[in-house]
């Protein structure tokens, strides 16, 4: 309840500094924005403009026709504009329908605009170093809305993207706040696990996608670099997945690039918008486990079986321990509920040549884990968008800065298995809420809490900026240049207090320290030029790239401090230990070009191009040249289509192809140096170094054709794409008599990703105040090693197979229970009498069959229902059967002659891992998630117009609400291992008002 | 046209100013943590640092850190000493049955910390011998070091996995296919490593410090290496160097001083010191002995035959052995400091000790039926344990007796030392006799551990031993 409080009043206290800032801000922009142009004689027309649900449609631009001024809508769909009782205007709104509406000497006219699907394909679509339209794009690229991101209740917005988008894969880095999710982009390209990031791009500011290195609970899949960004201050994020999209990054764009862009001004006048939600989330899985009943028989008849008596040592759950005692490990561990709360203020305005935003956001989440910990982020976000007057100099400037606070739990052993443990054994904690130490250590166990005292706290800032300046020395042609600076400092403090341990063992007070930091500067100069031939428009772009980063990592440890109340005071430490720290740098320049041709709207080409230089390679392997071609055809501006083919209202063919490359590997791989050792004043080498190593390539082809039906109400796209990847990077693995297991190489090997890609959006109904639209994606990925000389002979033999995709696992064939001893026996293939990799026949494919979403949008009067079902068809592990051992197991073993019997002994034990290696724990992990469900209502017009609101929304907000699947472990996205959690249930209730 | 021309001209010059700068704009210096090879070995002081290195990480490297995977405890169990208190680690319960698979974790890891001490040798070597700015005398204090560090991987590599792969470089390209070694070749050369180092080196301890490796080092190894090649008479007189040397090395009659840093018994130890900082004191404390409350960490006991083999007045089963109550077993009590963290540290983990020696040249007269001498080294050591003289007892042993008596004799003094008994069960044909009555299932095949399964997957010339 205290903690309530607390975070009620920073709400509130954070509402309140935001509120005071906008006011300031307000009193300036009434200042500035008193010039309404008020040269004509006519009279005065105003009124607002609204959708057919009556919603206020702001932006909206209203022209007078035959007359060279007009107007916009403000933010709440408010116009004036002067006129004459004769004239015309021209009401037009990307999406809307036009319309023209004779003034009749009216004063004033409300005006209702229809939607027009069609013109959304003219919708701006960014793609890097230029833009282009859903209409024209000539390569594949994605793209994903601010209202779909904008009330999930998640830390960093790529885990919003989950189920959007084809051929963008998502897995949730675990149930903590902040961990980050693996993201990968049309199948694996590299060898290499982290090679396989794709290029993430904030606002012109290229990221590293490189999780940030953490000790804390975080540090199983590292902090998600982009966390400090606030979800609902993005205003789109585009995928570039083909040559075409990705080449002009060149060495960079072979896994593809994410671009996130931010939230602009808004030229139509001020505006301030408030949003706030709150709700919980939990763990909704849970695994079949025994009760203590079940689990002591299992036990009881597992030393039968062996014919050994239980003792103390081997069996002291049976012989030590109280045999009624029942704990639900699982509710224990992850029964707690976490709370989560979001609060955001924007304040935007502007006019025709100057705009601006200024956003803040406050986002809290606690964990799941017993214990009180959470999760803050503060954010404060600027843009500034300048247009001088005689359209030539242009400035838009982004700021975002973000800074959050993770505290969570210190205790790396706090994992999942301890949801394993035999459900009879003793209590964690005595009454006086020390750590019971007893009761496990008469058992020769530590307790499984040991360190449950330790906190760490992590503390990372983020500020990415950037500023766009172009000017337009003659017709068509600008001069451009991108600065971009981001700082990324990650700090953290791990206190490990001595009541955390045993208190006989002398336990001291330690800490942990751990700094990450990431600095990197970017400008990018380019020259673009447009030039229209009649019919033929030509699109040019040179521009160059120069960019260093820094990153520097130090750590070390405290220890012995006098009492726990100074741990990570230094001073009081009796010494420090354990320091280290490194630097590393990465230069990387590079000049691009983009030529983009296009014959009356109807044939395409973009060509695109880049020379790289890295200094992540060796002096001689620096530059490479990447580059593409793409190419499109609208098939339904032809008069044959439009005469013949009244139904296909779009059609176009699109294909691509061309090269990308991949730098992702250490720098400095290429150096052959020595590093200090642990132990005092030596040093020692590290690793092995390759001084050749260069580049990977991806070469990209895609063929594509988008369709549209019955005026644009059913839309369809089907893309197929085959990237090979080769020249592969890789520590390439070595036998341990080189000094090393591996060695950064290039791999004469070439892995191929191929796919469909099929995404489908409907306007189901559109009438008497309701409408449905839906979306498909869907993606069939293959993944395959397609060539890898002399595999039989490399260090690879027993890793990969020619013809079969990377992700394989080579298993031992199950022979079924061995008739006399009732244990598993796998096949030994070739008859030596022992097993080995030899006799690993089974090879089973790990990827995903297909996946996708399907999304659908209702809308009825003010009320709006947006979900979205997420579905993988693939394939799991569950290993928790080995019923007889002093560990929990699946309910299911319970009398089933598919599991061997009850066995706590070494043969038992031996039986069970070679089983393991079989295809025998594998099961179908496929499932279909509600991944997120929406409900929103507006308040009607007359009620906003009493309170003087804009706009005023109630919603709620489901995540991960229901999930069918047969997988046994504890959650399907995560299925390479039975105990990994993934994605929380979270339900959040919230209100959104505009003023 | 004037655009044609613009364009163009601003295209030349940003072009040039691209491919001018470019080659600039990704060059690097190395990074702050980092020393590149060669300057490592232009500088007497860094490659002081990196000779100090590989003592360091010898305490880091599981196969000699005297810790769960290393040759102390993993050939330990394999022979007839020690065993597991805990049933449930598979791994080193596998090494107690002599049930090693292949892919066995701590097999690996004994495997792959011996080569990767001997790359870190090798490339220590090649350092010095490219370096131009080192002096001649120096570079031959430091060679001599890698020289009998990188020897002694091979001893034990030898000795517990038959023939190996000889790696003599930093070349991966060439080692990554290497293919097993006749265990004669890696023997000759260990002798001409050891030989070349015993020119080398200096007779003092540098600093004092009996982590250091001298002359004597080399003899006392290059001793035993005569032991197990079965050339007794060069066993007998480079043992016979180290016992001569009364000043530097001799027998402690307190038993509980052997295993201190730097004790006169000493001939080479590894300190702790090498380690990270936070465990300052030695393995083979933390790991073996049974804290009467922690009683719980608890991995390995002594076997009780093996306790019961000792006369109970004799001091090592007074001195070196311990007894936990709660756990009803006798622990390894050699070194007698148990999770601490006070400094400066008080033991070294000991590699050779004079007591090895007087067994060697023992054996070594017995073999050559130098009886009486024989008898007399042994009774240093069974006197120093409090035991009544051979010479007194039975002074007429015959040869076979006599070493049968030797092998006892070592098998008590040099418990939970570096896989003394397996060795020597091995090296005298006796491990099946004795192990197959201790353990039902054993095969004569397991006297050498199994190429880890690993190493033959990423190197397919590596063929695998019997019985595997």
């Amino acid at each position: 309840m205290k903690n309530f409080y607390k975070r009620g009043m920073l709400i509130i206290m954070f509402l309140l500094a935001m509120a005071l800032l906008v006011m300031l801000a307000m009193g300036q922009a009434k200042a500035a924005s008193l010039s309404t142009p008020s040269l004509f004689y006519q009279q005065p027309i105003t009124g607002t403009v609204t959708d057919i649900n009556g919603k206020y449609l702001p932006g909206v631009t209203l022209l007078v026709k035959n007359k060279q001024y007009g107007t916009n809508t403000d933010l709440s769909g408010n116009y004036s504009i002067n006129a004459n009782a004769q004239d015309t205007l021209v009401v037009t709104s990307i999406g809307f329908k036009d319309v023209e509406i004779m003034i009749n000497g009216r004063s004033t006219i409300n005006i209702v605009l229809e939607e027009d699907i069609s013109s959304l394909k003219e919708v701006e679509i960014n793609a890097g170093y230029y833009t282009t339209t859903q209409r024209e794009r000539t390569g594949n690229i994605s793209r994903v809305k601010a209202e779909e991101i904008e009330n999930q209740p998640v830390v960093s917005p790529i885990q919003a993207l989950q189920g959007r988008m084809a051929g963008v894969e998502i897995v949730s880095g675990g149930a903590n706040p902040g961990m980050a999710s693996t993201i990968k982009i049309r199948g694996t390209n590299s060898l290499r696990q982290d090679g396989n990031y794709p290029l993430y791009i904030i606002d012109g500011v290229p990221i590293s996608s490189v999780p940030v290195e953490s000790n804390s609970l975080l540090s199983t899949s590292g902090i998600d670099p982009l966390n400090n960004l606030n979800p609902a201050n993005i205003e789109s994020i585009e995928v570039l997945k083909d040559a075409d999209a990705t080449a002009i990054y060149g060495s960079r764009g072979s896994n593809g690039v994410v671009l996130i862009t931010t939230k602009s001004g808004y030229k139509y006048g001020t505006g301030l918008e408030a949003r706030i939600y709150t709700g919980v989330s939990t763990v909704p899985g849970r695994m079949d486990l025994l009760n203590t009943e079940e689990y002591l028989q299992v036990r009881r008849e597992a030393f039968q079986n062996d014919g050994v008596e239980p003792d103390v040592n081997n069996a002291y759950d049976l012989v030590l321990w109280n045999q009624d005692r029942y704990t639900d490990w699982q509710e224990y561990l992850l029964g707690g509920k976490s709370e989560v709360t979001n609060a955001n203020l924007s304040f935007t305005g502007g006019d025709e040549n100057t705009s601006f935003r200024l956003g803040g956001s406050y986002f809290t989440q606690g964990t799941v884990y017993p214990g009180d910990y959470d999760y803050r982020k503060w954010t404060g976000d600027i843009a500034l968008n300048h247009l001088s007057k005689n359209n030539k100099f242009r400035l838009n400037l982004k700021i975002n800065y973000g800074t959050d606070r993770n505290n969570l739990v210190g205790n790396g052993n706090l994992d999942p298995s301890i949801i394993l443990l035999p459900p009879n054994a003793p209590a964690i904690f005595n009454e006086d809420t020390t750590l019971n130490w007893e009761e496990w250590g008469a058992a020769g166990l530590t307790n499984p809490f040991e360190g449950f005292f330790n906190t760490t706290s992590t503390h990372t800032k983020n500020l990415t900026s950037n500023v766009l300046l172009s000017y337009e020395i003659f017709n068509g042609f600008k001069l451009k240049s991108s600065l971009g600076y981001a700082d990324y400092q990650s700090n953290e403090l791990w206190k490990l207090p001595a009541r955390s341990y045993n208190p006989s063992s002398n336990p001291e007070n330690n800490s942990f320290h751990l700094s990450t930091g990431r600095r990197s500067w970017i400008i990018e100069p380019q020259l673009t030029y447009d030039k229209k031939f009649e019919k033929f428009h030509t699109e040019f772009l040179l521009g160059g790239t120069f960019q260093t980063n820094n990153s520097t990592l130090s750590s070390f440890q405290g220890s012995a401090y006098a009492s726990e109340a100074l741990i990570g005071n230094l001073s009081s430490a009796e010494s420090i230990l354990n320091a280290k720290s490194s630097e590393t740098e990465y230069k990387y320049a590079a000049i691009f070009s983009r030529i983009g041709l296009n014959w009356d709207k109807k044939y395409f080409l973009n060509f695109t191009a880049r020379r790289d230089g890295s200094s992540r390679f060796g002096p001689n392997n620096r530059f490479a040249n990447f580059g593409a071609i793409g190419a499109a055809w609208i098939i339904s501006e032809e008069e044959f289509i439009k005469n013949n083919l009244s139904i296909l209202s779009f059609a176009k063919l699109r294909g691509s192809y061309g090269s990308t490359g991949n730098d992702q590997i250490g720098d400095y791989g290429y150096l052959d140096s020595y590093q200090a050792t642990r132990g005092i004043n030596g040093l020692y080498p590290t690793s092995l170094a390759n001084p050749d190593y260069s580049w990977e390539v991806n070469r990209k082809l895609e063929a594509a054709l988008q369709l549209g039906f019955f005026n644009d109400r059913v839309n369809l796209g089907l893309s197929w794409y085959r990237n090979r990847s080769s020249n592969q990077l890789v520590g390439y693995s070595l036998p341990y008599i080189t000094g090393f297991t591996s060695v950064q190489a290039n791999l004469p090997a070439t892995v191929e990703n191929k796919g469909l890609e099929i995404e489908l959006a409907t306007l189901n109904l559109d009438k008497n105040n309701f409408s449905w639209r839906s979306n498909l994606n869907v993606t069939v990925p293959k993944n395959k090693l397609i060539d890898y000389p002399d595999l039989e002979q490399s260090s690879y033999s027993n890793t990969y197979r020619e013809g079969y995709p990377l992700n394989i696992a080579l298993l031992y064939d199950y022979n079924g229970l061995d008739p006399e001893t009732a244990l598993y026996t796998v096949k030994d293939i070739n008859n030596d009498d022992k097993l080995d990799f030899e006799d690993r026949v089974i090879i089973k494919d790990l990827n995903r069959q297909f996946f996708g979403g399907i999304s659908n949008h209702l809308s009825y009067r003010n009320f709006n229902l947006q979900f979205l079902f997420q579905f993988i068809k693939q394939e799991g592990i569950q290993t928790n059967f080995q019923a007889g051992i002093n560990k929990n197991v699946l309910s299911s073993v319970l009398d089933n002659d598919r599991y061997q019997r009850y066995s706590a002994s070494f043969l038992g034990g031996k039986s069970y891992r070679n089983v393991l290696e079989s295809s025998f724990p594998y099961e179908d992990a496929s499932f279909l998630r509600l991944k997120t469900l929406s409900l929103s209502y507006d308040l009607s017009s007359k009620i906003l117009d009493r309170v003087n609101l804009k706009k005023a929304q109630l919603f709620l907000h489901g995540q991960n609400l229901w999930t069918i699947t047969p997988y046994t472990g504890l959650d399907p996205e995560s299925a390479t291992s039975d105990l990994l959690l993934g994605n929380l249930r979270s339900i959040t209730a919230g209100l959104q008002l505009n003023l | 046209m004037r655009l044609l021309n613009y364009t163009k001209q601003l295209l030349i010059i940003l072009l040039s100013i691209f491919t001018l700068s470019c080659e600039d704009m990704v060059e690097l210096d190395p990074p702050s943590n980092q020393l590149i090879r060669e300057e490592v070995f232009n500088n007497k002081a860094t490659v002081k640092s990196a000779m100090t290195g590989i003592y360091n990480e010898l305490f880091q490297l599981d196969f000699s850190n005297g810790y769960r995977s290393s040759i102390t405890t993993l050939a330990g169990l394999s022979a007839d000493n020690i065993s597991n208190i805990s049933t449930t680690n598979l791994s080193r319960m596998e090494f107690e049955q002599n049930e090693i698979s292949p892919d066995n974790p701590d097999n690996l890891n004994i495997w792959s910390s011996a080569y990767n001490m001997i790359y870190i040798t090798n490339s220590f070597l090649e350092g010095i011998n490219n370096s131009q700015e080192l002096d001649q005398d120096f570079k031959k204090q430091m060679d001599g070091q890698a020289r009998f560090v990188r020897a002694f991987a091979y001893f034990y590599l030898v000795n517990l996995y038959g023939d190996v792969p000889l790696i003599l470089s930093t070349d991966y390209r060439e080692n990554q296919l290497a293919f097993r070694t006749p265990k004669a070749e890696i023997y000759d050369q260990i002798l001409s490593d050891l030989e070349q180092a015993e020119e080398e080196l200096a007779l003092d301890y540098e600093n004092g410090e009996r982590t250091r490796v001298n002359k004597y080092t080399i003899r006392a190894l290059m001793a035993r290496f005569y032991l197990y090649t079965e050339n007794w008479a060069k066993a007998e007189e480079l043992s016979g160097q180290l016992i001569a040397e009364n000043g530097t090395y001799e027998l402690l009659n307190d038993l509980n001083e052997v295993f201190l840093a730097n004790s006169k018994e000493a001939i080479w130890q590894i300190s702790p010191i090498g380690g990270n900082g936070i465990s300052t004191q030695t393995n083979e404390g933390n790991f073996f002995i049974i804290d009467p409350i922690f009683s719980f960490f608890a991995a390995i006991r002594l076997e009780e035959d093996f306790v019961e083999q000792f006369d109970t007045e004799d001091l090592r089963l007074l001195n070196w052995i311990g007894y936990n109550e709660s756990k009803d077993a006798h622990f390894i009590f050699k070194y007698k400091i148990w999770n601490s963290t006070e400094y400066p540290i008080k033991e070294y983990s000991m590699v050779l000790r004079l007591a090895e020696q007087y067994l060697i040249r023992a054996e070594a007269r017995a073999m050559q039926n130098n009886l009486t001498g024989a008898i007399s080294d042994l009774d240093i050591i069974r006197q120093r344990a409090g035991l009544d003289l051979l010479a007194d007892l039975n002074p007429t042993i015959e040869q076979t007796e006599l070493l049968d008596e030797i092998y006892l004799q070592r098998r008590k003094e040099l418990f939970a030392e570096w896989g003394h008994r397996w060795l020597d069960l091995k090296r005298s044909g006796r491990s099946s006799e004795v192990l197959d009555d201790e353990n039902s299932l054993w095969e004569d095949t397991d006297l050498l551990y199994p190429i880890p399964e690993t190493e033959r997957i990423k190197n397919p010339n590596l063929t695998q031993n019997e019985g595997y």
